[in-house]
């Protein structure tokens, strides 16, 4: 999807504030009045999340029970759709590729990030943590297709200057965007290389709101840095890595611009990620239905995985 | 690591330092490269954008390129495109989230708590899994091929309410209840009293919709087709041409006038940029 | 789809609230400007650059004020890297239901308009018109209209085609110390001159292709005799055959009323021995990993004199004067003989709506655009070769090149139009994740098993 498009998920920790608990105030007329204009104020947005989210989440899933090219009238065909995914190798490959893609950006998004925001959290002088900050922010401010475009050229086999560098150093030529591991490998790198920057400044502000008096006290404790890191800082800012986990997995999941304009799913149907089936599926082959019907299940994964890491930070993230 | 620890550090702390600024340098070369590289590509001419190896100064630069983007597409529409559409939704979320996030922090209403909780559920469905029902609406709307297919279904958002919403909550009761006995309105108080003191959240829901807006392609990708409504990412993949015929230095010097007005917000709303990664992780 | 929407909300609110959206936020501006409906506006799709479209829609007003005084031609350009996406934007806005009036169509996309009877059947309209068509169909190959037929039907009158020939850099061929390649030559002869360019320097590859439908290993393969689909023919087609060509019924013995692509023949031996060839060609270093759809590096790099050798048609003549190829850089022959010297085209013309509200004025456009002056004006600068053989002149190549244009059009005698079933965009999908496939693992049959396998699969879905 697009680059920091707002986070989904925005509720990493529960909402501890009730807003009903506050207490009562005014007359019954008052309240009457206040709540109109509760109900007024609320209706453009509940109008346009009902119509443009809601409405459509409800009609994906009726519409993969249907048979439809858009051009002659819907015909329903019961569970046939889902029954054709099961059979369908290229869709069921198709979630295979997708996971283990947004697994991979994830990981290098977050190893890289960490890494350099605890490096960057070390520096001492501010002109310095503005440079790296804005620096590792830059790629952000291109469109994937943009970084897509360029970086189709810069890792074409024949003429790229990654495998130019390559051969400078007395290397072989990579076949980067035209072999199943290649291909899957620099899909990962460059949207891993765009979207550190976002992981990287999350994790910055959170090291450096970190309590000096905790960190004062391990070093007090003789904990070196590494103990310090590992045992002390991670665990500290691990709420804020299980949010950007999230954030980044949920994006990850949509994977479309990379693969599209730069390898078109290949090699084969390497890197051929569920939102590209979709697309040929409903756009290019007009199965409305059946498109439905697959967008239905990448909901699911996507619920279900998100839900997955709620549930795995209820166990392991520490909260404050 | 506090800096007493690396003062304390002595020489084994002090290499290790030296040893975490190479490593920082490189990433930053890393990070940069590619965008020097584009930069500097495009101010070769199409014929020698293929040899390598690659220039990373531009001396001699050749800004026919330049101009040959403005003769084969018309990027001067798909910047007015891709401005027009990023405005009005940043705008309309603005009013839309603004309203709804004060209404859900602040007022009392029956059944408040409910429909706050369908918009958190909705703000965790990804739009590309409901991509076929919202062009179904926008075609029986009659918006597709339009900008209006881009805005109107952006107009309101669960993430900007609850984004808007966290930060009303933090507002003191006391200053509307201040307001009420001086004679103010519901709306007089949203208006004057609180609304003004949201101005920050407001800037980091502009940035946040910027960036996704203004780099947006699987939408205008779907809903638009002909040229004149294209915004910039699709009209950049456009730029690579009929048949792939496209230059590309010609196509990265798109990219790079493409990524301009990105870079001047971001020169100056930096802040906001930054706070909007954070936002909703420290709230 | 309204009683899907229906169980969330009814449609009449849906508008209702869309209406009130857009005239609250004063965002009337954003809707599409020209109604569906509107009777004073004839709108047509062309595949290229909207600017393109923009210069062809103000030549081509005065023409259809010519035929309807008050009627305003709109020309939408439509973008994309191959024919496939070109479909997909088509299909999508046939969807989102603003079909236009005149969409330009070319082999790739013909059966499947024709099947989902989107496009009208011109027999009655050509019937009607024999006497002024006479002119163009005296000059225009049968094959071409043949290729344009469905089940017996005419669906378009073919304005332009390109045929698969082999393109080299004289640069190149004359630092191997190579002559000109003969016209006879051989898929022998063509190994032998790959070798020999290949071996003038490290930065060269001999040859180089794209992954699509046309002129890519399917050159090859039709070369070798074989074909993705087993070669048929429609019956019917005489009404236009017996009166069209009644003066010249050599020229059309033996054609029918469109090719009729049966049972899928992906992974026959002749199509695994042409995909072998080619990853042959790769694995000895004589060729690079081709690209899918578009072919901007290929073009890139044929023009920096990289490449020694591509398929191509008319369209890179225009292709490669524009990225700078000086005349006389390169030539053209045509492709060159395996067990057969079958090759193959695709041919573009422009179909008719079948929910056009005026389709009479269509049809009078569809014949003067078929007009020899309008070629100039439909295809500037040679990105295509005219299907009106007149229009083949020395003149016409003078300032681009090639000098050895007139392969372009005889290299459609024995010429089988490329293989584009109703089912074409599960095919072209298929054929490029399975070509894609058969050059990263190097094992061609396997691919094609799989090829042959989505095809089959695809058959029985239409």
């Amino acid at each position: 999807m697009s680059t920091l498009a707002p986070p989904r998920s925005g509720n990493a920790r529960p909402l501890r504030t009730d807003p009903g608990g506050r207490p009562r105030r005014g007359t019954r007329r008052l309240a009457r009045r206040e709540a109109g204009f509760g109900f007024l104020i609320i209706s453009p947005a509940v109008l346009f999340v009902a119509v443009f989210t809601l409405a459509p989440m409800i009609a994906s899933v009726a519409l993969s029970f249907f048979s439809w090219d858009v051009i002659t009238p819907p015909r329903f065909v019961g569970l046939d759709n889902f029954e054709r995914i099961v059979r369908d190798d290229a869709v069921v490959s198709s979630f295979g590729t997708t996971l283990l893609l947004a697994f991979g950006i994830v990981v290098v998004q977050l190893v890289v990030g960490l890494g350099l925001a605890v490096l960057v959290n070390q520096r001492r002088r501010p002109a310095a943590k503005t440079f790296f900050r804005t620096t590792f922010y830059l790629p952000l401010l291109a469109s994937t297709a943009a970084v897509s475009i360029f970086m189709g050229y810069m890792f074409d086999m024949k003429f790229g200057v990654i495998n130019y560098y390559l051969n400078a150093v007395g290397l072989p030529s990579v076949p980067w965007l035209t072999s199943t591991w290649g291909a899957i490998v620099t899909i990962i790198l460059i949207a891993a290389w765009q979207q550190v920057g976002f992981t990287f400044v999350m994790f910055v502000a959170a090291l450096t709101s970190l309590p000096t008096d905790v960190l004062e006290a391990a070093a007090m404790d003789g904990a070196g840095p590494v103990r310090t890191l590992f045992g002390v800082k991670i665990p500290l800012i691990s709420p804020t890595i299980l949010f950007a986990t999230v954030v980044a997995m949920i994006n990850a999941l949509q994977l479309f611009d990379q693969p599209f304009i730069m390898t078109k799913g290949g090699p084969g149907t390497a890197t051929t990620t569920a939102t590209i089936v979709m697309y040929q599926t409903g756009f290019q082959n007009l199965q409305f239905g059946y498109a439905s019907a697959i967008a239905s299940v990448l909901l699911v994964i996507i619920l279900a995985i998100t839900g997955l890491q709620f549930l795995a930070a209820r166990k392991w993230a520490f909260y404050r | 690591m506090s800096s007493q620890m690396i003062l304390n550090g002595g020489i084994a702390g002090r290499f290790w330092r030296g040893v975490g600024l190479v490593v920082l340098l490189l990433a930053a070369v890393v990070a940069l490269g590619p965008l020097l590289w584009t930069f500097t590509t495009s101010l070769r001419t199409p014929a020698e954008a293929f040899t390598n190896p690659p220039k990373w100064l531009p001396t001699n630069p050749d800004f026919g390129n330049y101009s040959a983007v403005f003769q084969q597409v018309p990027i001067g529409t798909f910047l007015i495109n891709s401005t027009i559409v990023t405005v009005l939704i940043v705008i309309g979320q603005t009013i839309t989230c603004t309203l709804s996030g004060y209404a859900f922090a602040m007022i009392r209403f029956p059944g408040r708590n409910a429909i706050f909780g369908v918009f958190l559920a909705t703000m965790m469905v990804p739009l590309q899994t409901i991509i076929i029902p919202v062009f179904v609406i926008v075609k029986s709307l009659g918006l597709t091929d339009s900008l209006g297919a881009l805005v109107i279904p952006a107009l309101g958002s669960a993430f900007g309410t609850f984004l808007m919403r966290q930060y009303f909550m933090q507002m003191p009761l006391e200053l509307g209840e201040a307001a009420r006995i001086d004679g103010a309105s519901q709306f007089q108080i949203f208006a004057m009293v609180y609304a003004r003191m949201a101005a920050p959240a407001v800037a980091t829901l502009a940035i946040l919709n910027f960036s996704a807006f203004w780099a947006e392609f699987y939408r205008p990708l779907i809903f638009l087709q002909s040229q004149d409504t294209f915004t910039l990412p699709l009209g950049l993949v456009g730029l690579q041409g009929n048949l792939g015929t496209g230059s590309i230095s010609v196509v990265l010097a798109g990219v790079v006038l493409a990524m301009v007005p990105s870079v001047l917000l971001f020169v100056f709303a930096q802040r906001y940029f930054i706070e909007g990664v954070t936002a909703g992780s420290f709230r | 789809m309204t009683h899907i929407i229906g169980a969330g909300m009814d449609r009449r609110a849906l508008l209702k609230l869309g209406g009130a959206g857009i005239a609250t936020l004063g965002l009337g501006p954003l809707t599409a400007c020209s109604g569906s409906g509107s009777s004073d506006t004839i709108k047509m799709l062309y595949f290229g650059q909207q600017s393109a479209a923009t210069a062809l829609q103000k030549k081509l007003q005065p023409q259809v004020t010519k035929l309807d005084k008050a009627m305003k031609l709109e020309v939408t350009g439509i973008n994309g890297t191959d024919w496939n996406d070109f479909l997909a934007k088509v299909l999508t806005q046939i969807a989102s239901g603003s079909a236009p009036d005149l969409v330009s169509v070319a082999t790739e996309g013909l059966q499947l308009m024709a099947s989902k009877e989107l496009l009208i059947p011109l027999d009655s309209y050509v019937t009607k018109d024999l006497s002024s068509l006479q002119s163009y169909f005296d000059d225009i190959h049968p094959a071409l209209v043949e290729s344009m037929m469905y089940q017996g039907h005419l669906y378009e009158l073919p304005d332009s085609f390109n045929a698969g020939s082999m393109f080299y850099s004289t640069g190149l061929l004359e630092k191997a110390g190579l002559e000109a390649p003969k016209e006879s030559w051989t898929t022998d002869d063509f190994h032998t001159y790959a070798t020999k360019i290949a071996a003038t320097g490290p930065k060269v590859y001999a040859f180089d292709w794209v992954v699509r439908l046309w002129g890519s290993w399917t050159s090859f393969l039709y070369a070798n005799g074989g074909n993705l689909l087993e070669e048929g023919k429609y019956s019917g087609g005489d009404w236009l055959w017996k009166s069209a060509y009644k003066d010249n019924p050599a020229a059309v013995a033996g054609r029918g009323g469109g090719w009729k692509w049966g049972q899928p023949t992906a992974n026959s031996a002749a199509a695994v021995e042409a995909l072998e060839y080619l990853i042959d060609l790769q694995r000895s270093n004589l060729s690079p990993s081709p690209d899918v759809g578009g072919g901007a590096t290929l073009q890139g790099l044929f023009s920096s004199g990289r490449i020694g050798m591509t398929i191509g048609g008319g369209f890179w003549a225009g292709g490669l004067h524009n990225a700078g190829m000086k005349d006389g850089s390169f030539d053209v022959q045509r492709f060159p003989t395996w067990k057969s010297n079958k090759s193959l085209f695709g041919a573009g013309g422009y179909g008719i709506f079948n929910s056009s509200k005026k389709k009479d004025l269509a049809w009078e456009i569809v014949k003067m655009m078929v007009q020899p002056e309008s070629f100039d004006i439909m295809f500037p600068g040679n990105v295509t070769t005219p299907g009106r053989k007149s229009l083949m002149t020395a003149e016409r190549y003078s300032s681009t090149g090639p000098s050895n244009w007139s392969v372009f059009y005889d290299q459609l005698e024995g010429s089988v139009p490329i293989s584009a079933p109703p089912y074409y965009n599960a095919l072209a999908t298929s054929l490029n994740q399975r070509t894609t496939k058969a050059i990263s693992t190097g094992n061609a049959k396997a691919a094609l098993d799989g090829m042959q396998a989505d095809f089959e699969k695809a058959v029985k879905g239409v």
